[in-house]
């Protein structure tokens, strides 16, 4: 892992597009503020790790039941909403 | 932003060679890449999302539509194009179910799996919105 030392107000950038700057310090509290690409993803480590806590848990053997849904909906149409990024290239997956 | 018609999976059992890739794995799951959807009327509006390579294996998956109308995962531009979605048609979202003994069942609307119709590659996705979902949305059983 590299790790940098930065004060109050610098910043980092990542790939020439990415900037993570410290904001500000409040205790042991790190505000950071993140320029990227609208179509760079950015979330919270914790939000991964309660994903995979969810999917271990939801793995499923041959024994499990389907349970009954109540009242069963008229199924209204949910809607996905599809960013349509403007970045020519798409990233590669290592 | 484009705004998809989520269109509700037809109830039918998809074939072995109907396999589902979904190259970064589910969270947890990254080296398990195969899956097949199957879907049987009795156990409709559920579906499972079975590994190939370990049939025994499967996670209860459920389209959105039965869980919350105006559902609206925000999906990132940089998903759209890792699933080669040309338009809001070609996507199939569904959502695993958490079974508990003595305890309803949930449903993760945290981290929805986006699958492509056409090419069947699948992604569990982050929404950009994920802060308004709940990993552990209570089922209405």
């Amino acid at each position: 892992m590299l790790i940098l030392s930065r004060k109050l107000g610098e910043s980092i950038v990542i790939d020439g597009r990415i900037t993570v700057k410290i904001v500000r310090l409040e205790g042991e509290i790190v505000k950071l503020g993140i320029d990227a690409p609208i179509e760079v993803p950015v979330h919270r480590q914790e939000v991964y790790d309660e994903i995979q806590r969810n999917n271990q848990e939801a793995l499923a053997g041959e024994a499990a039941n389907v349970p009954t849904l109540s009242g069963k909906s008229s199924a209204p149409s949910t809607r996905p909403q599809l960013q349509q990024g403007k970045a020519p290239m798409p990233r590669t997956r290592g | 932003m484009k705004t998809a018609e989520l269109i509700e999976p037809e109830v039918q059992t998809v074939s072995g060679e109907n396999v589902i890739q979904i190259p970064d794995g589910l969270l947890g799951f990254e080296h398990v890449k195969k899956y097949v959807l199957l879907a049987q009327p009795q156990e409709a509006p559920f579906m499972w999302l079975r590994m190939i390579e370990n049939a025994d294996k499967r996670f209860l998956v459920i389209s959105p539509v039965h869980v919350l109308p105006d559902y609206q995962p925000d999906i990132s531009s940089e998903d759209v194009r890792f699933l080669g979605l040309t338009g809001p048609e070609d996507a199939l979202v569904v959502n695993i179910v958490t079974l508990r003994p003595n305890r309803p069942p949930t449903v993760n609307l945290k981290g929805p799996i986006v699958i492509n119709r056409n090419s069947l590659i699948a992604k569990q996705v982050i929404p950009n919105n994920a802060s308004r979902f709940d990993v552990n949305h209570p089922l209405p059983v």
